[in-house]
């Protein structure tokens, strides 16, 4: 915490190795989160630059009231939800369709890099409704609590609960024995 | 849920990669994000380095430099047809104490994330003194496209001082400077003929005299150079037409202008400044009372970052003593990292490396001060570490200037404890044939390369 804020007092005065460490110290996670609810690895990396680029220019003016992670995860988080919101293109995709490449299939302009792993998981995650893939995506990728999510989307905590586990069931038929197989590899 | 547990396991092992180039790609999307707010607004108060070196005002001031750079370059400029003699001008301006000028400035930036260019203009009145210091005042365009007093800042090597008030963001940031930033005042900001001439010696541009003009009824020579190599090394194609107006009579100039360009991108994207200093008034009286920084204005936030005045081996043992209160033991290293050499004055990173460092700590003197700052505003942290990271600064300083005048000097806090008092903590070279060597308890001597070669074989391994 203390180093968070340090980083964005430093920040806000100029340096730039302030930035560059908050960059560097939330880039992978926020990717990955951001990669997972959308389904889609230019979309995840749309929403991330998005969020940087928003928090290079309002460093001025945020306050935090939480920590600095929890700030940029909101951030990623609102921004996907208007993200798929706004373009008719990131509608709910069918599994069959979502371009999700792997490492060896990057395109050119690529930033992140996807093992076979987290391709699976964002695919499989893609055949759940919006709502049950983000309490997954948050419990999962960010050890969020119930309690967070449910403030997250004004839900109550029995219904966050509900959409954890339906979603649990959803992936268990659709992963089918994939998981197992693939945390031996 | 142990299907659960295995998706959660499946997440920890799922692997993200990032792709270096694309990664600079959004990190510079990033910069030019910010350089775009923080040019179009008023600067945040900085640390001295960011007064010297990073804020838009002070590039401007740099900007300035170049300006005279220019001027002190004519001599190498030979061979005019109007007989003006440019080695004249160099030597009239050597004789210059005081000198009051007018800039106009104006960049063109490009910003990625909205595909368009976009301007940053400022107008200055700047007065510089030998004696006393410079003062500059800072206007720029407001929304009703008048010109309105954005930012004033004096630096006064003479008072050790360097002081940014920022009108529109109600701050008043002062930096208590030592030497070596003194030095740089003088050399950046004062028409300190000896060190610009060493600046531009090296340089050989080609240029040509483009006759005879009349400015204010006197008559002046106008010289020109496109010569690319004006501009730094690193601008990607670069466009350069830069003149300068020569008064035949006083051999003294009347105006400079430059306009360079370079390109952003690989898109075709230009980026470009235009400079323009005019209103020469060389050796104009100056009085010391303009150059008396106002006292914080009411309703301002007053901000301070401090250096030690000088930099003695009682300054450095203080800050290793306070080290070894804070964390328990020494740091295992006290100089800047490699990254920020070209910055060594940064020092937030410095206040952020110790702040960490103390976060970890459980000693009594780190609880105390995690303590004192918890709940704290950033201001109030901020001014709250203002006087307890002197000596600290002091030291990281002295080891970088260590570094940098090559005195072979060596530190070993990973190994040393402050129990070993026959153990060398650091060391730096006197003379070919002396050293200074500060052992773990904090006692100092003198030795010689032969015995500080038998203490370094003493060291831990």
């Amino acid at each position: 915490m203390i180093e968070d804020r340090l980083l964005i007092l430093g920040f806000k005065r100029g340096s730039r190795q302030a930035l560059r460490r908050i960059y560097d110290k939330y880039k992978v996670e926020l990717l990955r989160l951001a990669v997972v609810l959308l389904g889609d690895t230019t979309s995840g990396e749309d929403v991330v630059h998005d969020v940087f680029v928003g928090f290079a220019q309002a460093a001025d003016r945020i306050k935090l009231t939480g920590s600095l992670k929890s700030y940029l995860v909101t951030s990623v988080i609102n921004r996907a939800r208007n993200y798929r919101r706004d373009g008719a293109r990131h509608c709910e995709t069918p599994l069959e369709e979502i371009d999700l490449r792997s490492s060896s299939e990057r395109g050119p302009l690529q930033w992140a890099i996807l093992d076979e792993q987290l391709t699976l998981l964002s695919r499989a995650l893609q055949g759940l409704p919006y709502e049950q893939r983000e309490v997954i995506s948050l419990r999962m990728e960010m050890d969020m609590t119930f309690r967070r999510i449910a403030t997250l989307q004004t839900a109550s905590l029995n219904t966050v609960k509900g959409r954890y586990r339906y979603g649990i069931e959803k992936l268990r038929s659709v992963l089918n024995g994939k998981v197992e197989h693939e945390i031996r590899r | 849920m142990r299907f659960a547990d295995d998706i959660r396991r499946l997440f920890k092992k799922a692997k993200l990669g990032i792709d270096p180039d694309a990664d600079e790609r959004v990190f510079e999307d990033m910069l030019n994000a910010r350089q775009k707010v923080t040019e179009n607004l008023p600067a945040l108060p900085r640390n001295m380095w960011r007064i010297i070196m990073k804020s838009p005002l002070t590039k401007l001031a740099v900007a300035a430099s170049v300006i005279v750079a220019c001027v002190i370059a004519l001599p190498l400029w030979r061979g005019t047809q109007s007989g003006i003699a440019l080695a004249d001008v160099l030597a009239r301006i050597e004789q210059v104490k005081g000198l009051r000028c007018k800039i106009y400035y104006k960049r063109t930036n490009y910003n990625p994330a909205l595909d368009k260019p976009y301007d940053i203009e400022m107008r200055v009145t700047q007065v510089v003194s030998e004696e006393h210091g410079t003062k500059k005042v800072v206007e720029r365009p407001d929304p009703n496209g008048a010109w309105s007093k954005s930012e004033t800042l004096y630096l006064l090597p003479q008072r050790r001082t360097g002081i940014q008030i920022v009108h529109a963001q109600k701050i008043y940031g002062r930096a208590e400077v030592d030497d070596t930033i003194v030095k740089s005042m003088r050399e950046q900001y004062s028409s300190d003929p000896q060190a610009f001439l060493k600046q531009i010696t090296e340089h050989k541009y080609e240029y040509k005299s483009l006759g005879i003009e009349i400015i204010d009824g006197n008559k002046v020579e106008v010289f020109q150079t496109t010569d690319p190599n004006y501009m730094p090394r690193g601008f990607k194609n670069p466009q350069v037409d830069v003149k300068i107006w020569v008064d035949v009579k006083t051999r003294l100039p009347v105006r400079y202008e430059s306009l360079q360009s370079w390109d952003f991108d690989q898109m075709g994207h230009r980026l470009s400044q235009h400079l323009v200093e005019y209103d020469f008034q060389w050796d104009a009286p100056l009085d010391a009372t303009e150059f008396d920084p106002p006292p914080v204005p009411e309703g301002y936030r007053s901000l301070v970052v401090k250096y030690p005045t000088h930099i003695t081996e009682e300054t450095i043992i203080q800050a290793l003593n306070l080290l070894v209160e804070l964390l328990g033991k020494y740091p295992e290293a006290i100089n800047y990292p490699a990254n920020l050499e070209v910055d060594p004055t940064n020092m937030y990173d410095l206040e952020r490396t110790v702040l960490r460092l103390v976060e970890k700590s459980e000693n009594p003197a780190a609880m105390r001060l995690k303590e004192e700052i918890k709940g704290l505003t950033e201001e109030q942290i901020n001014n709250k570490l203002v006087d307890f990271l002197v000596p600290i600064r002091g030291l990281a300083r002295f080891a970088n200037v260590l570094q940098r005048d090559k005195k072979d000097p060596a530190y070993y806090g990973k190994t040393v404890t402050p129990n070993d008092a026959d153990k060398i903590l650091m060391r730096w070279k006197l003379s070919d044939n002396e050293y200074r060597v500060i052992y773990g308890d904090l006692h100092a001597e003198t030795v010689s390369p032969e015995k500080l070669a038998e203490l370094e074989k003493a060291l831990p391994k």
